[in-house]
């Protein structure tokens, strides 16, 4: 492999994990505040 | 390789960061805590939490220190596909079994553990086979975060390992012991958010401290053929075959996984077992890829143990800001599994202890709350006494993860299939683990003949795992059609030689055994089971459930 695409391979992971934790926050923020209004736990 | 000197903690930083960690984890569970918990709340949080919450909670409990560490062991050893060779695998065990929930759900829909509906399916034999399995993968599991825990502290502090231990065990009881799962689950969130978000900047930071991606070209030559192909065979028989044969196994056998398909609101399983996939694989390789950095840079691990790979190159490359940022990434990976961890086996000794000795209609939520906890306490002390011990984690996870290979098929057709009787999954079980452990310790010669029935049981494992990986998802007829194939396939390269990788064929073998004794005495039953059946049989415990628990949305 070259070093751009061994730089891109390692680097892509952080890139990804990067967007779930984007997804997983986003979803939960919005679950709270849903519950919050409702005057309840979110669990 | 001028390498930078490590840095260490003083004891005045680790207390801090501990106290912090373990403080901010137990006010966050205190703001869901009442004061007179619910017995079902207690083990599912109501069978209805939404999709944010149970992906973080599935992320945070599959990724655990020792699923780090030992990604980046792959990639030091066998080069730059050894991360993927664990952590892809390891990303499939979660999104694998959801199709399988998905219908466990459906005849169970209000269970709180796997080997609960087994009871109603079948009986106590089977039920405690598979509780029994739950609690030795879960207690394992629990000493081995344990055990990361002091590692880390003793070795980036002046603290001991003890010493460690009994913090890291401390703080996860603290905040999990009142509430359980729900306290589990909510703190998942806020440790999956420190434990992403720090290997988004730990990896590249590393990347760059140690002059990569120009230490590509200057380390070149310290990797040998096999280490330097994304597709290597080394990597594939050694760290992949074996993980592709236990991604069915670890995923029936671990009671997290089945808490979180009874706890997530079952239209949103799909979804949160699939951002779940993406979270640990991406993670799990990530952190990964940083053995493979040291690989490149010719590092030699701490006193010889590539456990200390990743901690030594954290505290060789990174400034002491980041870290403190990576030691609160170990601690919460470790954490929300070890809290996991003890809210499946109170779940276990709750439901299938307490629950069936006594009969759901007379069970007391108020007595198995307490056994609940009495039962966090005891596998704590049990945890820590076992990882004074510090026996080869790895080596354990191995081993019981092929050992449930012997359950996947028996529990797995018995959710589908109307002619599995108790005694055909019993006697499946057994007669798999009667097979599988003379071949996984070599108790018998395997040469000759019983290589050649070995290789061909094996082969037919390769058939069984696959054909049940397609079957969760297209059916009987594809699954039936893939592993056909695929044993064919397989048979002129492995049989001959398969036998000499005793840890893969004694798992390959553990599922054909299992799979063949299950289906031919079954096919001999004409009293055809009615699964509309569990449904009356598992339900809640405690009547306060709909006061309690209010519904996730409107």
């Amino acid at each position: 492999m070259s070093t751009i695409a061994l730089t891109v391979y390692v680097l892509i992971w952080p890139a990804v994990v990067a967007v779930v934790l984007y997804v997983i926050g986003r979803a939960f923020f919005t679950e709270w505040l849903e519950a919050r209004r409702e005057g309840r736990d979110i669990i | 390789m001028n390498v930078p000197a490590e840095v260490q903690f003083g004891v005045l930083t680790v207390v801090v960061i501990l106290v912090l960690f373990y403080g901010i984890t137990f006010l966050i569970s205190t703001r869901i805590g009442k004061k007179q918990e619910n017995a079902d709340g207690y083990m599912t949080a109501g069978n209805n939490i939404g999709f944010g919450i149970s992906a973080a909670s599935m992320t945070a409990t599959w990724i655990w220190a020792s699923s780090m560490y030992a990604s980046a062991t792959s990639g030091y050893t066998y080069g730059i596909s050894g991360p993927i060779h664990y952590g892809l695998w390891g990303a499939l065990m979660i999104l694998f079994i959801y199709p399988f929930g998905r219908r466990i759900r459906a005849v169970a829909p209000k269970a709180h553990t796997l080997a609960e509906v087994m009871y109603a399916r079948h009986g106590r034999s089977s039920q405690l086979m598979l509780a029994g399995s739950n609690v030795v993968g879960s207690v394992i599991s629990l000493m081995s975060n344990f055990i990361a825990g002091g590692a880390l502290i003793s070795l980036l502090s002046p603290f001991s390992f003890f010493q460690g231990v009994l913090a890291v065990a401390g703080g996860v009881l603290l905040y999990t012991l009142w509430s359980g799962f729900r306290a589990s689950v909510l703190t998942d969130f806020v440790q999956v958010v420190a434990m992403l978000g720090a290997v988004v900047v730990i990896v590249p930071a590393i990347f760059f401290a140690a002059d990569f991606p120009a230490a590509f070209e200057s380390g070149a030559a310290t990797l040998t053929p096999q280490q330097g192909t994304f597709f290597s065979s080394d990597a594939f028989l050694n760290q992949g075959a074996p993980y592709i044969a236990a991604v069915l196994a670890y995923a029936i056998g671990n009671q997290t996984i089945a808490q979180r398909l009874f706890a997530v609101r079952e239209d949103l399983i799909k979804k949160t077992f699939a951002t779940a996939t993406f979270g640990y694989g991406a993670m799990v390789i990530g952190v990964g890829m940083l053995g493979v950095l040291a690989l490149y840079l010719g590092i030699d691990p701490a006193g010889g143990d590539v456990n200390n790979l990743v901690p030594q190159m954290a505290a060789t490359y990174l400034p002491p800001a980041l870290l403190v940022l990576f030691f609160v990434m170990i601690i919460g990976a470790l954490s929300s599994t070890a809290d996991s961890d003890l809210s499946a086996l109170s779940s276990i000794v709750m439901t299938d202890g307490y629950g069936q000795a006594v009969g759901k209609e007379n069970a007391s939520p108020r007595t198995m709350l307490l056994i609940g906890r009495i039962t966090m306490i005891v596998a704590t002390a049990a945890a820590v006494a076992f990882a004074s011990l510090q026996l080869s984690i790895l080596d354990l996870l191995v081993f019981v993860g092929a050992l449930w290979g012997a359950l996947v098929f028996p529990v797995i057709a018995s959710f589908y299939w109307n002619r599995v009787t108790n005694k055909a999954f019993t006697i499946s079980v057994v007669a798999a683990l009667a097979v599988f452990l003379p071949v996984r310790f070599s108790l018998v010669p395997l040469e000759g003949a019983v290589g050649i029935v070995v290789d061909v049981l094996s082969v037919i494992g390769i058939g069984v795992v696959l054909g049940l990986m397609v079957f969760g998802f297209f059916g009987a007829r594809a699954g039936t059609l893939v592993g056909a194939v695929a044993a064919l396939a397989a048979a002129p390269f492995a049989i001959g030689t398969l036998h000499e990788y005793t840890t893969l064929s004694a798992s390959l073998v553990a599922y054909s055994v299992s799979t063949i004794v299950c289906t031919l005495i079954s096919m001999r039953n004409t009293d055809l089971f009615d699964f509309s059946v569990i449904k009356r049989r598992v339900g809640d415990f405690d009547p306060a459930e709909a006061d309690d628990l209010a519904p996730a949305h409107s």
